[in-house]
Parts: C-alpha cells; sequence; structure tokens
C-alpha cells in the first residue's frame, strides 16, 4: 500500500449552498448539476426511513464541480444561529485589519488608503529577488547606512541609496529622489501647466474654452499650427515657460514624439534589474468571516498582527462529527484500511469513524444512496448514538485500550450490528463497498443526518418565565449533509 | 589507506565521520556530525574554515578536492567537485554537485545548488526558486570580520562540550 494511494482517500463535505450569488438553499431543494444534464433522482432502495425517499444526490460523484463545492472539514464554518454549515464561498469576508508584513505594525483603517496600501516605514521590498530589505550599516565615512538584501545581497548602493542615518529613510529618499535632474524638470513643469490650467479655467468659466485655449497656448508655443485663434488674453498673461535645468535640444526628435498617431511595437523590458528601485513592502489585511444570511460573524481574528488566534472561530468541526477513515482503531488493533487499488466486484469492508465534538449526545444517521453506477455500499448500522465529548475522555484512552481485547468479546452481543468499535466520543462503523467499475476515483456519496440537544439557553428566554411551547430552553438541532469519500482508483 | 592531517590549530570534533586522505589546516573547525569522505582522491582544506553539523564534503574522483581558506559551509550541505576558493558561504542545504567548483567571494543560498559541471565565478551569490544567479559587489569587510569573531567564539566554547580530536 503505497502512500500516494492514500493521498487520494479523503472524505469532503458538501455544502449546498449556491454560491456567491444567492443565500443557501435547504438540501431538499438540493442543485442538482450535472455534467450531463441529467438528474440524479435515487429510487428507494430499502424500506427503512422516509429519509431515503428524499435523497436526491445533488453532485454526481465523478463531477469536476465536487472541487468547488465540496471540501474537508477543516475548511468549513457553522453558523450556529442559522445551524447550517458554510462554506468558503457562502460566507462574506470583510477585512478585521491591515499590517505590514515586515515590522508588523498595525495600520489603521484611514491610513491605509491615503499610503496607497504599502507600509510607510522603512519596508521595503528587494527589486531583484523582492525579500524584505534591512538597513545595514557599513565603513564609510559620509552616509554609512543603506538598504541590504539578506536573500540575493543586493545593496541598495548599488543604485545610489546611501543614507545618514538608519531611521526616517523615507524622507532621505525623497532628498535623493529630488536631486535627479530630470525629476525636478519634472515637477517644475508640472507646475507651469497646473498653473495654466488654473488661469485659463478661472478666465473661461466654462470648461470646453478652458480645454481649448490650454490646446492654444501649447500649440503657440511650440509653432506646430496656428489653426486654432486660442483665447488670446488668455495666452498673453502666462508667461512662456522656462527650463529648470534639462532641454531637451533634438527638436525634430521631440516633435516626431508629441505627433504619434499609432504605436505599433513596444520595446522589450530591459533585464538589468538592478536599476529598479525598491518598491515598498504592500500591507496584508485579516479577514473576519460572516454567515452570508444571517450575517452573525463566523470567524473574527483578533486584531493585533502578531496575534494569530481568533477571538470568534465557529469551525463546521466543532459542531459536526468528523469523519475519518481510519488506519487502526488502537495501537494494538490490525490496519483498516482495505487493500489499495480496490478491485471491482470484490466486496470490502470499509470501516469509517465518526467523531463527536459537542457535550451532548448525538444521534446519527447513515444512508447510501443506491443503486449506483460506480459502486454498491451497504451500511450496516444506519443508526447510532455518539456519546458527548468529555476532555476526560483524553486521559482514559489508556484504560479503554486496555479493557478493549477483554470486554469486546463480552460487549459483542449487546453491540449494534455493524459498529466495529466504540470509544468515548467516537464510533467505528462498516460499510460494506463493492465497486462496480473501473475508475480514476472512486467517490461514494453518503448521507448523514445529525441530530441533537442543544441545551444552552437561548438570550431571549429567561429560564425564570414559564415558556410558551413546551422545552424552549432545550432546542433540537438536526444536521444534514451529504459526504463525498474518495478512495482511489479502481481496477479489473 | 588515508591518513588525517590536522593543524596544531584546528579544531577537529571526535564525532565526524573523516575517511581516507584529508588535510585540514590551521584553525579550522570541523562540528560534530560533520563528514569528510575522500573516497577517491584526497580533500585539502585550507584555514580558517567552519564546517558546521551534518555537512558533507566528499570527494569521488581522483583529483584532490580543495577548499580554500575563511569559508562557511552551514548545516547539511553538501560539496563535491574540485572544490571552492576563499571566503564563500555555502547556506544550509545547499549542494555544489557534480563537478562543479565555487570561485571566491560566492554565496550559494538556502537549499541552493549548482547545475552539475558549474565553475562559478566569483562574486556571484546564487539564490532563489527557480534558481537565479547574480554578482554582487564587494565589499566584504563586514562579512570577514564577522567570520573572524565567529571563528573565536567557536574556539573558546566548542572544546568545553566537545571532545576534540588530539593533533600531532
Amino acid at each position: 500500500m503505497s502512500s500516494a494511494s492514500n493521498t487520494l482517500i479523503s472524505v469532503l463535505y458538501h455544502c449546498p449552498c449556491n454560491g456567491a450569488t444567492q443565500s443557501p438553499g435547504g438540501l431538499d431543494t438540493g442543485v442538482r448539476v450535472n455534467s450531463e444534464g441529467e438528474e440524479a433522482v435515487v429510487p428507494n432502495a430499502s424500506s427503512n426511513s422516509e429519509l431515503e425517499a428524499q435523497l436526491k444526490l445533488p453532485l454526481q460523484p465523478n463531477s469536476e464541480l465536487l472541487v468547488l463545492r465540496a471540501s474537508a472539514i477543516e475548511n468549513l464554518y457553522y453558523c450556529d444561529d442559522c445551524s447550517e454549515l458554510r462554506c468558503s464561498r457562502c460566507v462574506i469576508e470583510e477585512p478585521a485589519g491591515y499590517h505590514c508584513p515586515n515590522c508588523l505594525f498595525d495600520v489603521p483603517t484611514a491610513s491605509v488608503r491615503s499610503e496607497k496600501n504599502c507600509c510607510a516605514r522603512n519596508c521595503f521590498q528587494c527589486p531583484v529577488c523582492t525579500h524584505m530589505l534591512s538597513v545595514v550599516e557599513t565603513d564609510t565615512e559620509t552616509r554609512p547606512f543603506s538598504f541590504a538584501c539578506s536573500v540575493c545581497y543586493w545593496d541598495s548602493r548599488e543604485i545610489g541609496w546611501e543614507f545618514e542615518k538608519a531611521t526616517g529613510i523615507s524622507p532621505q529618499i525623497e532628498a535623493i529622489k529630488a536631486s535627479d535632474q530630470q525629476a525636478k524638470e519634472y515637477t517644475s513643469l508640472l507646475e507651469y501647466w497646473r498653473t495654466v490650467y488654473r488661469i485659463s479655467a478661472t478666465s473661461a468659466p466654462t470648461s470646453t474654452l478652458g480645454g481649448h485655449s490650454v490646446g492654444g497656448a501649447l500649440k503657440s508655443r511650440f509653432g506646430l499650427s496656428s489653426g486654432l485663434a486660442g483665447n488670446s488674453a488668455s495666452t498673453a498673461v502666462i508667461p512662456p515657460y522656462q527650463a529648470a535645468g534639462y532641454m531637451d535640444t533634438d527638436h525634430t526628435r521631440v516633435s516626431q514624439r508629441m505627433n504619434i498617431e499609432n504605436v505599433d511595437t513596444v520595446p522589450p523590458l530591459s533585464a538589468d534589474l538592478t536599476s529598479i528601485e525598491p518598491q515598498r513592502i504592500r500591507l496584508h489585511m485579516k479577514l473576519a468571516r460572516r454567515c452570508r444570511s444571517c450575517h452573525h460573524i463566523l470567524i473574527k481574528p483578533e486584531s493585533k498582527a502578531q496575534a494569530t488566534r481568533f477571538k470568534i472561530q465557529l469551525m463546521a468541526a466543532n459542531f459536526l462529527p468528523t469523519i475519518t477513515l481510519p488506519n487502526r482503531l488502537s495501537p494494538k488493533t490490525p490496519v483498516l484500511l482495505p487493500e489499495m487499488p480496490l478491485r471491482v466486484g470484490k466486496t470490502v469492508p470499509l470501516v469509517l469513524r465518526f467523531a463527536n465534538p459537542l457535550y451532548s449526545e448525538m444521534r446519527v444517521t447513515v444512508a447510501a444512496c443506491a443503486p449506483e453506477q460506480d459502486s454498491h455500499v451497504e451500511v450496516v448500522a444506519q443508526q447510532f448514538v455518539l456519546a458527548p465529548f468529555t476532555e476526560l475522555w483524553e486521559y482514559d484512552e489508556d484504560e479503554d485500550e486496555d479493557s478493549d481485547g477483554s470486554s469486546s468479546g463480552e460487549r459483542s452481543a449487546g453491540r449494534q450490528r455493524g459498529i466495529v468499535d466504540r470509544q468515548g466520543n467516537r464510533v467505528a462503523i462498516q460499510l460494506n463497498l463493492t465497486p462496480k467499475a473501473v475508475i480514476d476515483n472512486l467517490t461514494v456519496p453518503l448521507f448523514v443526518t445529525c441530530t441533537h440537544q442543544d441545551d444552552m439557553d437561548m438570550d431571549t428566554d429567561a429560564p425564570a418565565s414559564a415558556p410558551a411551547g413546551g422545552d424552549s430552553s432545550r432546542r433540537t438541532v438536526t444536521n444534514k449533509f451529504w459526504v463525498y469519500i474518495s478512495l482511489g482508483p479502481t481496477v479489473q | 589507506m588515508g591518513r588525517l592531517q590536522i593543524a596544531p590549530q584546528a579544531l577537529v570534533c571526535k564525532n565526524t565521520i573523516i575517511e581516507g586522505d584529508v588535510q585540514i589546516g590551521n584553525g579550522t573547525v570541523v562540528h560534530v556530525g560533520a563528514s569528510i569522505l575522500a573516497k577517491n582522491g584526497p580533500i585539502i582544506i585550507g584555514s580558517n574554515n567552519i564546517i558546521s553539523e551534518r555537512a558533507t564534503i566528499i570527494n569521488n574522483h581522483a583529483h584532490p578536492l580543495t577548499i580554500g581558506d575563511d569559508n562557511l559551509i552551514e548545516t547539511d550541505s553538501r560539496v563535491e567537485g574540485r572544490g571552492m576558493g576563499h571566503r564563500n558561504t555555502v547556506g544550509a542545504r545547499g549542494i555544489i554537485a557534480g563537478t562543479s567548483t565555487l570561485g571566491n567571494n560566492c554565496v550559494v543560498g538556502a537549499a541552493c545548488t549548482t547545475d552539475l559541471a558549474e565553475n562559478v565565478p566569483d562574486n556571484t551569490v546564487l539564490f532563489g526558486c527557480p534558481q537565479a544567479r547574480r554578482v554582487r559587489a564587494d565589499g566584504n569587510s563586514d562579512h570577514l570580520f564577522m567570520h573572524k569573531k565567529h571563528l573565536e567564539y567557536i574556539h573558546e566554547m566548542l572544546p568545553r562540550y566537545n571532545h576534540i580530536i588530539e593533533a600531532e
């Protein structure tokens, strides 16, 4: 049995939501999406319960959509207000805080927008390898500090960034950039045209004239065309532009550039990465998740950047039974997994283990849908009870194992048929599986219903006041969901 | 049958695996768990190197494998080929594979490998996944200074906690 086949074995829980657009529907109106476009309605196979009459497989086991709609229980949430399973597609995500991954500084939401989602402090990315830069000190007398990357050993001296102080790098960078000739020219040009626009806008209040007069000023300055008789009053007021230090004297090239009509080719990206300046590090978000229908918060992380805990954490594994395919029931019992790959026509016992996470008893019903094209599953134990979870069980496990061997013989008569093992809050049941066809990934769908009494007092009902109908401080919660168990390939 | 020649100031721990014809220069430290295997040709290690735990220096060829001075070979790395020059750093789990060599002042990043027959020129940094190479500026004075400090510290502390092979 290779470990490669074990990676295909998984138990996936199906969320019956309709995804992003609609509120989650109930299971009876399950979306019947099928790659062949056929409805997958399952006829009554046994006379057992009316549950089976309602069984409509929401997704064919070999459907490609299974990847989207079903996931492992670790990735699922549970809304305890709606008492329903929620998946990542039917929760609303919203930011619960922004922080810089380098300095772990919590950025207030107002600053996020003004700093364009980047860290405003000394956090920069290496232009070569995008790792975080750190400030290092060397022995040179003037400007001893610079940025260095510890992964690719890039140093900011290669682009001329050297600093006098280790803190307050941002203004020092501004100073370096401002001393660049072309940058100076650009800023003075920008100022000039801003004043032109302002003056022409105030002199000609209607916006169209304002636009035209700018064009007129531009064209009259360069003498390219005197077609439009601009607003002579505005052009007379504005003095022509004086270059601040950088002048491109190649007039033909300038006029060519200004008259570009089409751009047919784009010059290739230069491979010289060391001349690119370091970018600021982007901020990371912490996300909170809400139920789409009732807006109850399901996941709320702590807002401090360093804290990895959650204030509210409603996970499916804390409310629904965890279904696994155990390797062994205990260190002493033999290995349970059937021989892989599974053979067509050969009936193997498949052991599933259910673990109850709640502090109250849970009644579970398992139903297979039959007949299936790919396999036939017989569920021997269709209904069973899971004991509640107590932390004490963790310490009692050794005792259970010692007594299991001796008492299993005695208790087997009183045990329910089909239950292989019962330990604490976990029950292992046996299914008899017969593959019927050779396929790449045999997936067995099972319909699980679990019911428990939720004996937490509801907020609105005070225990002292007489409840209107029966026992409103205890309510019966029922969860029904489909589980898809993948078992790897089958062979002839 | 090989012989092990350890210079007087070298510090070689007893729990190392050294086979074959190996020369270790002055000041070099060989940590616990390192392997220096001169299976075929000899291995000549210069002075003031630091060979960390679980590093493997192996010579399967007939020609000698020469390691210069002031190198740092970090944990779980592997050096084959013809060796290296001076002042290099082979990062943790870095591999110098096949018949490759390193020049001087190079850095092989953590978990990075050379190609099978690559003579890495001086001042090169191997980093990243997928592999990238770039040349780094000189300006190594800090690195050498730290290396010296590291060596001094090891020379002081290592004999207190490990058994050392006595040099003849």
